[in-house]
């Protein structure tokens, strides 16, 4: 992790994750400015930093921009929100009730690799090029890497604690809420997590592919258009996304667990300097 | 326990569906006095600018059709959306609705979409090489490489008959699926030896030097009818009045638009990202109101020559 592997600054006068950050970002865009200006890929093609910067001042000026970015936001909250809310829901039942875990073992290890962009036409089929279409694709993949964090964290739950839940007779409800909760609790972050990053990328996709409306689609417009200094400011717009997506839920994770020793022991190890 | 898995991801499949069933379906006749809501897929392409134009001229609100143009990447969704209603209309080329009729799915050509310009040298694709390139004609391609947008589709049907033409034998020739935009770089780097791009690529790749040496549409058929708008046949059959309006709109938009070129390149930049300095330069298909039906026969026979078509089309069943 990024935490143990730079040593933090003692002064303390500069946020040394954040400096290396900021140096790799701007080796990224020198490197990426240099590259079409030295001629060894066309600027046709792939224009320099420079050039897609100023597609990206000019796109942030038109409202369609802000329209498509709201409708990708929008496929991608709903289809996150339902993909979670059905994974803990499915993951909390499959991995609580006997034998069901078993039982449904095989059929989740068939239908997870299943690539989302394969059922596109079956969604077409069924509703046509609007946002359900692509909220198909986007609940599809991330709903997989809810369930199985979820069914990782109920297995990681303690025996010792459970049979002592058992002895003292606590009931269904109390031991979800008291012994198997907390312990898939970071599970569960860390799928919420993961599911934000796939979300974002079928959302992207779905809309690249079906047409339907945000900023994939106008990705594609922009490249039929022959449009390539907009596209590729659209194509940073979606990188930003899941950037600033993982930042939060990793502010998230932080928060919410912050009682728990996986969290501690990184913040003791940032503290100590290990 | 598998099976209420199975019921619990079925039922999810099928709450949406429902949901969508009480948006205004106009499959059946919407109720009197109010417009028939419309959803077309198309395609943001030159090619459609005169259903844009139509819709911002007013002709298919004044024949009470509430008009939605839906873009979409190709006929992979939009033949399964007019299939499935979720549109109502759809624009596709006409060697995949006839691949698509073949395979009997019941869809039903409403109206003429786009036609070459018929000037051989002066068309919204041609087939072309780099400007350093050694071939001069079609005739040269033999056991070359070509790269077209869709194999097995009407690109590769149009150059065949150029290569066919040209005297060259298109059965040496290998075809090489690359999306429009690739072409320029694929052509400047030898990775292919030909491609066939249309416009706007066909200038972008001019203005790199690069050379057109057949106008593949023009040599396919003479004033080709490259797309059209379809149906299903379950509208014609359950709504015919809207399936007439709509295409009488549609003929009406076709012939302002090929009347008015200036107002058609400047709707081309509302739906496109097209500058309107680029849309200047380009070459415009023409856009007559009227389906050249001999050129889809001349079509559907190379098509068959080639061995794209199994067997002869039912085009009087395709056709309006």
């Amino acid at each position: 992790m990024s935490q143990t592997a730079v040593r933090p600054n003692r002064a303390g006068a500069l946020p040394t994750p954040v400096l290396f950050g900021a140096v790799g970002v701007v080796i990224a865009a020198v490197t990426l400015e240099l590259v079409p200006r030295l001629g060894v890929v066309s600027a046709i093609y792939l224009p320099p930093t420079s050039t897609i910067a100023r597609a990206l001042v000019e796109q942030v000026q038109r409202p369609e921009f802000w329209l498509a970015l709201r409708d990708t936001l929008v496929t991608w909250g709903i289809g996150l929100a339902i993909a979670v809310v059905a994974g803990i829901v499915a993951g909390v039942v499959i991995g609580t009730v006997p034998g069901l875990r078993a039982a449904t073992a095989s059929t989740i290890e068939f239908l997870r690799p299943i690539p989302s962009v394969a059922l596109i036409p079956l969604a077409v089929l069924l509703y046509g090029s609007g946002i359900r279409a692509t909220l198909m694709l986007v609940i599809y993949a991330s709903f997989w890497q809810m369930l199985v964090q979820v069914l990782h964290g109920i297995v990681d739950v303690d025996p010792v604690a459970r049979d002592t839940a058992r002895s003292y007779r606590l009931s269904a409800a109390a031991q979800i809420r008291y012994l198997i909760w907390p312990t898939a609790l970071p599970y569960v972050v860390t799928g919420i997590r993961l599911a934000a990053s796939v979300a974002l990328i079928l959302t992207i996709t779905g809309e690249l592919i079906i047409g339907t409306p945000g900023l994939g689609r106008q990705i594609a417009v922009s490249m039929e258009s022959n449009s390539v200094p907009p596209m590729y400011a659209l194509v940073v717009v979606t990188g930003l996304l899941g950037l600033v997506a993982n930042q939060l839920f990793r502010a998230i994770e932080r928060q919410v667990l912050a009682w728990h020793p996986s969290q501690r022991r990184e913040l003791s190890e940032a503290v100590s300097g290990l | 326990m598998r099976r209420q898995l199975a019921a619990l991801l079925i039922a999810t499949a099928m709450l949406a569906p429902a949901a969508c069933g009480t948006t205004n379906q106009p499959n059946t006749p919407a109720p009197p006095g109010q417009p028939d809501k419309v959803n077309v897929g198309v395609i943001a392409i030159l090619d459609v600018a005169p259903i844009y134009l139509g819709k911002s001229k007013g002709f298919f609100s004044k024949r009470n059709i509430d008009l939605t143009l839906t873009t979409a990447q190709g006929g992979a969704v939009i033949v399964p959306g007019v299939m499935g209603g979720q549109f109502q209309f759809g624009f596709s080329n006409v060697v995949s609705l006839l691949l698509a009729k073949e395979q009997n799915l019941p869809l039903k050509v409403v109206c003429n979409g786009n036609n070459s310009t018929g000037v051989d040298g002066t068309d919204f694709g041609s087939l072309m090489v780099k400007g350093d390139s050694p071939i001069k004609s079609a005739s040269e391609l033999n056991g070359k490489k070509v790269a077209i947008n869709t194999l097995r589709n009407i690109a590769e049907t149009v150059v065949r008959a150029s290569i066919r033409k040209a005297g060259g034998d298109p059965k040496t020739v290998q075809f090489v699926e690359m999306p429009f935009p690739n072409m320029g770089a694929a052509l400047q780097s030898g990775q292919v030896d030909a491609a066939f791009p249309v416009e706007p690529f066909q200038t972008a790749i001019r203005g790199q030097g690069g050379r057109s040496i057949a106008s593949s549409w023009v040599d396919a058929a003479a004033n080709l009818t490259v797309a059209t708008y379809f149906t299903s046949q379950q509208l014609v059959s359950s709504n015919p009045d809207l399936v007439n309006r709509f295409t009488e709109a549609m003929k009406e938009s076709l012939a302002y638009a090929d009347a008015h070129p200036d107002e058609a390149r400047q709707i081309i930049t509302t739906y496109t990202t097209i500058t309107a300095d680029v849309v200047a330069k380009l070459t415009l298909p023409k856009w007559p109101a009227d389906i050249n039906r001999a050129s889809i026969e001349a079509l559907a026979s190379q098509a068959m020559t080639d061995g794209l078509l199994k067997q002869q089309p039912d085009l009087a069943a395709l056709l309006p």
